[in-house]
């Protein structure tokens, strides 16, 4: 009884005090933001009694408009028609029985309160939390311009400052081409842009680079972290997993510009599309990229639960920006999910054909062959067409040129492509006499030859009768109660679509619906998160009661909106981003304005770059970056012993067995990814295990990483090969300095730069002058053998430079 | 532009922290002196000020006996099980207890084993405590062990286990133990960073170890444990390349300084101003972690307490006498990983082994400490993530038996920093398999993380009281993620005041 809200007498206090704390003349309060002042409020400090999890039925509910202004008998505790009379308003101030209880442990503060109370004067609206209401594009003045200009501008005004100037064009366009792609601009590309002075150079320059493979490779690698992508079981013996196709497939999928609604699709349920192709089987390698095991002891129906759990989880992360892992165990403390509902969305994944345990196996459960890397794949879609050229010929000769028996009729009718090809290479058969028949089978031939260099790639298939899925107490695999759970989303995101299939195809249906309010918000959130180094949003994973508010919320909504009506096309979402006035900000810290964590968005971006894009970097400037695409994980150096230290004595990733040649020079994309013991270079530089969801990495700033910068193999090697690039480029050392520059900053050195660098460059000449012995040590680190024809000397001292210059933050910042 | 106001240049990087972090409010003003850069910290010695209150230990070293080690052959002497053996466990006794796929349809059912060990009843502070033949080093401690009968946890196989005693979930993807305290506490020492774990070298790496077990799982990056290695450079890439001296990469650093202040000039962001004194907090470590690594300084006394082979780098004697160098030197969180407990056949080949790779060093470090006056603000901790079975796995004759995983009680061990000196703490029953109450009457009910019951340590509480004497409130360390404000010990842990002095 302590915690239901009581009646009467205390409200008509409370009326009275109203008044005379209002007065009469008092100047309207300032208008209090619900949902950016109220509701977080309410959620932090009401609902883990009166929120979705609350104990008793009957107890009041704020986390809803009904529940909060409910009839409670002759009250409510929030009145919008009579704010004043709101029983919340008696109850946060009362001494006899408080709300929060005395013994809550989270007590509302003072200017909480005074919050509370000021929102009841200005009418006490309570609306849905806002990322749980579709955005809608909210109408332009005639006279903006870009949108996103118009919305920072626009708050910019209200601080009386204006956009930064403009960055250079140098420095813009190494942005936005590591932006785009993840690597600098080549310098040819960069002078064509420089001189081109004709209008929209700027757009021609961003559509090369959206053209370049190396787009899709480096847009590739936000998702493979948000999907926990990764070439290892992750649990236990943390064995191989054969699965790299997929991570191929989502690099392909980026360059071929697929429609972000169809790519959604394909990964959760390509294998429920009609007659799917062997892409979208491949796709939905996403659905199996839960961590696994087979350790001993375990019991399957635990994993079982545990895997379901992992994927359910997941899907909240990356398609909802929010966590449903609370309501694996109980009602969400703040979030509207019931525990009933997250076994709805798990019952989605609980009928997968797959055995719970990966018996350590690199062909775990449903597997399709594929082509391993993308030349084959690109050599199978030439043999794919040239087939269906062939078949398409030999169609139009039937009843022409060609005479089909009886039998041979039926025989063609009811055989898939293979078997036409077949019939059309037979020496006996009906196209005996035809041309075709050698061309059918030679290319019978090629394309056996194709498939026998096929690679496995994990799949989801279906069971043909889905297992029981029940609620589970606490989350505990042996504590199922009540009736099976029938698939179905979360109600406060809108239900099913007609129609949509109660399996993991509805579930794409729903998620890509254009009433979904989240999908398209978390997504473009996450594209700016890339483009401008952090999000509208900031906590990507959370877009719930705790997340933070859009730091420009008609922004984030006109975008979500844009993904919906340009067709789900994410090259056109960025090119509204790199091409906004907001992007090409200068990235300096403004004296005028205190804000540090750019929310404003008064400067451009400025922070380090990720792991994979420092070593990509390092190699590119080397003229060590190998472009082969796809295919299995490759092994850089790495120190020895780093998995055997770790590693289960019957696990077949104990033994770190080093690439040689090319493939240590692949980009970092491709780098072999253990999930118990990823590649040390990664994690020095926060890339996440991949055994979770990461939609944000985070990025520290380490004594250790200054010692991988300068210390480790390869970026030793790639230091040299930089330094052998720019001896034998130019001949005096300004030529020299300028390509460095060129390179790693896409303009030309300062004189404080030049003059720094040769001061050490000197030095070091001098120093390896008395010891050359050491230049030959120096200049021997890396599979590569150094260019003999340069001198030791000059080499070693012009390594040590690179090797600095590479490390500075004008080469691992991003600015 | 410049910032040569260094409040407002700390005031901005913690607003960065809190940025990319996302700190929780209620990070405790000693964090905040911890996340300092040290030249900004206050002069005062805050080492043991803790964030929630006065804290008993400066420093943890956990010595984690990875694949669980088995209570009833070191610890939990059980004489009854002896007139038992090869009896079955009786249902009772078993009260519904889950068992792993490896003997839950085993042929010879459940048959007892008793330990084939000779116990010793060793005089501490207080009724005394039985300790094995297997361990004759850690014998002469007894007196200031303070040793827990009635550890447990929920987890019957070891990569859930393990991840749910060092991260508080068994399902990967939470900040471990060390980081949480890094998290909370922040480093000591300028030149090396707050939280170390080395592995030790076994005859019987049987089960694995995952990076996650010192990782961040959803905290920045730079809370994870610095490996401290025995192969190749102790910490990774902390040598020069061939070829460049120290001096040489002095010189590199000071050009690097400048290339980045000129950057920063530019640009005016705290984080590159911050990143010329990590370069040069590396610059550093070359020279601190070779001293560090130097044993040549030790004296014989020391060798004679760690034992001979604390000479030969990588043993665990070896990474004991280490981890009292890095506690010297500052360093708060010191974890030893020795693998090879998982002795599901041929224990006593295998425990003998372990116990001979263990004893010496633990017994070694605990004395070491103790003359130098350590042991009094460094808490030590010898444990696994869960014990084994009173019943045998595989064929059982007295000489020789297996045991399966165990989770109703197992033996953990504190020394130091704060814990009761000489004591035992909870008592299970007749088979060492349930915990019973102080006088061996079996509890009404199991016990569980939900509700503490005295007597018993579940691995939250566990974790909770380590933080507790790290001066942390396991409950008020929170971090926020996707709405939640994540805690070490999820929503349970009970400080188990009853261990402190």
């Amino acid at each position: 009884m302590y915690y239901k809200f009581v009646r009467l007498a205390v409200v008509l206090l409370i009326s009275i005090s109203w008044s005379v704390q209002c007065g009469g003349d008092e100047p309207k309060p300032p208008s209090v933001d619900f949902s950016r002042q109220i509701l977080p409020i309410l959620a932090d400090k009401c609902f883990v009694c009166h929120g979705p999890d609350a104990e008793d039925e009957d107890l009041l509910r704020l986390d809803s408009v009904e529940g909060a202004t409910a009839d409670l008998g002759g009250y409510r505790a929030i009145d919008s028609e009579h704010p004043q009379k709101s029983q919340i308003l008696v109850r946060i101030q009362s001494t006899d029985e408080p709300m929060p209880p005395a013994d809550a442990k989270k007590q509302l503060t003072e200017q909480e309160k005074n919050l509370i109370t000021k929102w009841l004067e200005g009418g006490g609206r309570y609306i849905k939390h806002w990322a749980y209401v579709a955005p809608v594009k909210k109408p332009l003045p005639a006279e903006s311009g870009m949108v996103i200009d118009h919305w920072i501008a626009a708050q910019l005004a209200d601080h009386n400052v204006a956009l930064a100037e403009e960055a250079d064009r140098p420095t813009l366009a190494r942005r936005v081409a590591l932006i785009l792609t993840g690597l600098p601009p080549e310098p040819e590309q960069l002078q064509v842009f420089l001189s081109d002075k004709r209008p929209a150079a700027y757009e021609r320059f961003v559509d090369v680079l959206m053209q370049s493979d190396r787009y899709g490779e480096h847009q590739a690698r936000y998702w493979l972290d948000a999907v926990r992508y990764g070439d290892t079981h992750g649990l236990h013996l943390d064995n191989r997993r054969g699965i790299y196709p997929y991570r191929d497939w989502v690099v392909r999928a980026f360059n071929n510009d697929l429609p972000l609604n169809q790519f959604i699709t394909w990964q959760l349920a390509g294998d429920l599309l009609p007659d799917p192709s062997m892409q979208q089987r491949i796709a939905t390698g996403f659905v199996r990229m839960n961590p696994s095991t087979a350790e001993g002891g375990a019991i399957p129906a635990e994993f079982q639960a545990k895997n379901n759990f992992d994927r359910t989880e997941n899907l909240g992360t990356v398609f909802l920006g929010m966590s449903l892992t609370c309501a694996r165990c109980h009602n969400h403390k703040y979030d509207p999910v019931t525990q009933n509902e997250y076994y709805q969305i798990l019952a989605f994944f609980n009928s997968t054909a797959e055995s719970p345990m990966d018996g350590n196996s690199y062909t775990y459960g449903s597997v399709d062959k594929v082509p391993s890397d993308q030349a084959a794949w690109n050599h199978w879609q030439e043999l794919a067409a040239a087939r269906t050229n062939i078949l398409e010929r030999a169609s139009g000769s039937i009843g022409q040129t060609i005479t089909l028996s009886k039998d041979d009729q039926s025989k063609w009718a009811s055989s898939d492509e293979k078997g036409r090809l077949q019939i059309i290479a037979d020496e006996k058969g009906p196209f005996a006499d035809s041309p075709l028949r050698s061309q059918a089978a030679d290319l019978t031939q090629d394309i056996e030859k194709a498939e026998g260099a096929f690679t496995t790639t994990l799949v989801a298939k279906e069971l043909p009768n889905p297992r029981v899925t029940r609620v589970l107490t606490r989350g505990e695999y042996n504590l199922p109660m009540g009736e099976p759970i029938v698939p179905d989303v979360l109600a406060i995101l809108g239900g099913m679509p007609d129609k949509a299939p109660r399996n993991r195809l509805g579930l794409a249906m729903w998620l890509t619906g254009r009433e979904h309010p989240l999908v398209a918000r978390v997504l473009v959130n996450r594209i700016w998160q890339r483009t401008f180094g952090i999000g509208l949003v900031r906590t990507p994973e959370d877009f719930g009661l705790r997340g933070q508010l859009p730091t420009h919320p008609e922004l984030l909504d006109w975008l979500a909106v844009e993904l919906h009506d340009c067709g789900w096309n994410l090259k056109h979402i960025l090119r509204l981003m790199v091409t906004s006035r907001a992007f090409k900000q200068n990235s300096a810290w403004r004296k005028e304005l205190s804000d540090p964590e750019n929310r404003l968005w008064a400067r451009g971006p400025s922070h380090r770059l990720d792991a994979e894009v420092l070593r990509d970097i390092g190699l590119w400037s080397g003229g060590l970056l190998d472009s082969t695409m796809g295919g299995e994980g490759v092994k850089p150096y790495q120190p020895g012993g780093m998995w055997f230290a770790l590693a289960h004595p019957g696990s077949n990733t104990k033994k770190y067995v080093q690439d040689k040649g090319s493939r240590l020079y692949r980009r970092s994309l491709y780098v072999y990814w253990k999930r118990t013991s990823p590649h040390p270079m990664m994690t020095l530089f926060d890339a996440p295990s991949r055994e979770s969801s990461c939609v944000m990495r985070s990025r520290t700033n380490t004594p250790l990483q200054s010692l991988g910068l300068l210390n480790e193999t390869q970026r030793v090697e790639m230091a040299r090969t930089l330094a052998e690039r720019l001896l034998t480029s130019a001949e005096q050392d300004a030529g020299r300095l300028k390509l460095l520059f060129l390179l790693l900053a896409s303009r030309e050195p300062s004189d404080r730069e030049a003059e720094i660098s040769m001061q050490l460059v000197r030095k070091m000449r001098t120093r390896y002058a008395a010891s050359p012995d050491d230049a030959v040590q120096f200049l021997s680190i890396g599979e590569v053998k150094r260019d003999e024809t340069l001198d030791v000397v000059e080499h070693a001292a012009w390594t040590q430079l690179s090797a600095t210059v590479l490390a500075s933050d004008i080469a691992i910042m991003l600015y | 532009m410049t910032l040569h106001n260094p409040a407002r240049e700390y005031e901005l990087m913690l607003t960065r922290r809190q940025l990319f972090g996302r700190t929780a409010l209620t990070l405790g003003t000693g964090a905040l002196a911890g996340l300092m850069q040290p030249d900004l910290a206050a002069d005062t010695d805050k080492s043991t000020a803790g964030i929630h209150h006065a804290a008993k230990a400066k420093h943890v070293i956990y010595l984690f006996m990875s694949g669980g080690p088995s209570h009833h052959d070191m610890w939990d002497y059980k004489p009854k099980l002896k007139e038992k053996f090869g009896e079955q466990l009786p249902d009772e006794v078993r009260d519904g207890q889950r068992i792993t796929g490896m003997t839950a349809n085993q042929k010879s059912g459940l048959p007892l084993a008793a330990s084939k060990y000779k116990f010793t009843k060793h005089e501490n502070n207080d009724k005394g405590v039985w300790i094995s033949e297997l361990l004759p080093h850690t014998a002469t401690v007894a007196k200031e062990l303070c040793v827990v009968h009635s550890t447990f946890t929920e987890a019957i196989n070891h990569d859930p286990a393990i991840t749910y005693i060092q991260t508080g979930s068994q399902i990967p993807g939470r900040p471990s133990l060390g980081a949480w305290l890094s998290y909370g506490l922040g480093s000591m020492n300028e030149n090396l960073p707050g939280y170390v774990v080395m592995h030790a070298k076994t005859s019987f790496a049987e089960q694995s170890l995952f990076n996650r077990l010192w990782g961040t799982g959803f905290m920045p990056a730079d809370h994870q444990g610095m490996l401290m290695r025995s192969q190749g450079d102790p910490v990774l890439y902390l040598s020069n390349p061939r070829g460049v001296s120290r001096a040489d990469r002095r010189a590199q650093l000071d050009a690097l300084s400048a290339l980045n202040q000129t950057s920063f000039e530019q640009f005016g962001d705290p984080e590159m101003l911050a990143r010329i004194r990590q370069h040069e907090m590396a610059y550093r470590m070359q020279a601190s972690v070779p001293e560090l690594m130097d044993l040549s300084t030790e004296s014989k006394e020391t060798f004679e307490l760690y034992g001979e082979s604390a000479k030969t780098p990588g043993t665990f004697a070896a990474c004991c006498l280490n981890a009292r160098r890095l506690a010297e030197r500052g360093v708060r969180n010191i974890q030893i990983f020795h693998r090879g407990w998982d002795a599901h056949g041929n224990l006593p080949r295998e425990h003998e082994s372990q116990c001979k790779d263990v004893d010496q060093g633990c017994a070694g470090l605990i004395k070491d400490l103790r003359r130098r006056g350590m042991l009094d603000d460094t808490l030590v901790i010898w444990g696994g993530e869960f014990g084994r079975t009173a019943y045998c796995q595989g064929k059982l004759t007295a000489e020789n038996y297996g045991r399966d995983h165990h989770p109703r009680c197992f033996t953990v061990w504190m020394a130091g920093g704060g814990v009761k000196a000489g004591i035992t703490y909870g008592r299970t029953d007749d088979y060492a398999y349930n915990i019973t109450d102080a006088d061996g009457v079996p509890l009404a009910t199991q016990p569980n993380k939900e509700t503490w019951t005295p007597g018993t340590m579940h691995i939250h509480d566990l974790n909770a009281t380590i933080l507790h004497l790290m001066g942390i409130d396991h409950e008020r360390l929170t971090y926020r993620y996707q709405g939640r404000d994540f805690r070490l010990t999820d929503v349970h842990g009970h400080v188990v005041h009853d261990l402190i002095a």
